[in-house]
């Protein structure tokens, strides 16, 4: 969809699930996605530099989140949103924000 | 070199090449605070629109090499990064910079005011704790508009989180028993005047 203003389909895919789901790892995201690790990682590493993503390490994995300080961060963002509104209801769903509130260790559920 | 001569020496090599650039980041702090905040990572923007090789081949010239993404000199600890830009702080552009003059060049850097703004807008979005103890160095030692930056957080949609620390960053008053300054210029060491 947005893979032709984005120059690949990588970097539409990483972008649109950091949107939804707020932060994610290459390998979630290439799991995801059903894809090769490698794209995702450079992708990543790209739009790192580009100001555009922003990383942090939570143990040993490192954490991308859109870079709420890149520049056109609340129109690429706005872009981000139209763009949702063609993807299919299954995806949609599948990309919606999974549970990040704590649990407690041992729950039963 | 100091982080300041060698900041000028570069920007003005480049701008020989047709390069311009302007100092930003922590860089500024340092300058800013006469090094209580210490930081060896020039950023520079570009505000052209110069391709890299252009400016590999430009740093390579006095000495700088690459390696991933920085430069690096062997004679410096000081490493030169060049982050894409635009030049701006949080959403804003900036539409003024800054000049100091070394003996090794001029350095085009980011105002007080703007270099806050910068170190903010890293608080606001990052909750960096450090980052607003730069601001408030800065704040102590320069003339920063802080009108404009609160006009400037609020459209960055972080007023209230501005209140918040706003008393941290107004100038400090005399305590009692001293001579009083004759206004916030007084703590201004002019070595940092631009």
């Amino acid at each position: 969809m947005l893979e032709s203003l984005f120059g690949s389909k990588s970097r539409e895919r990483v972008l649109v699930f950091l949107y939804c789901r707020g932060e994610g790892y290459a390998r979630e995201i290439a799991r995801f996605y059903k894809t090769d690790l490698d794209p995702v990682q450079k992708q990543l590493g790209r739009l790192e530099y580009g100001g555009v993503v922003a990383s942090r390490k939570a143990g040993r994995t490192l954490l991308y989140q859109l870079n709420p300080r890149y520049v056109f961060s609340l129109e690429l963002k706005a872009l981000l949103k139209r763009s949702l509104e063609f993807l299919d209801q299954t995806e949609r769903g599948l990309l919606a924000p999974v549970r990040t509130r704590p649990r407690r260790k041992g729950k039963p559920l | 070199m100091t982080l300041g001569e060698l900041g000028a020496y570069v920007s003005s090599h480049l701008a020989k090449r047709g390069i311009q650039v302007v100092l930003s980041g922590g860089a500024c702090v340092s300058l800013y605070s006469a090094n209580l905040y210490r930081s060896d990572d020039l950023d520079f923007i570009e505000s052209g629109s110069a391709a890299r090789k252009m400016l590999k081949q430009a740093l390579g010239e006095i000495g700088f090499q690459e390696s991933r993404r920085y430069f690096q000199h062997p004679g410096t600890r000081f490493f030169l990064e060049f982050p894409s830009g635009p030049l701006a702080v949080g959403r804003e552009p900036v539409k003024e910079t800054a000049e100091k003059r070394y003996s090794t060049g001029l350095l085009r850097l980011l105002s007080p005011t703007d270099c806050v703004k910068d170190r903010l807008a890293a608080y606001f979005h990052w909750h960096d704790l450090q980052s607003l103890e730069q601001a408030v160095l800065v704040c102590a030692r320069n003339p920063v508009d802080l009108k404009e930056v609160r006009r400037w957080a609020g459209n960055e949609g972080m007023a209230s989180e501005y209140a918040g620390i706003s008393r941290r960053l107004a100038p400090k008053k005399a305590s009692p028993g001293r001579p009083k300054p004759a206004g916030r210029m007084t703590l201004i060491n002019k070595k940092t005047l631009i």
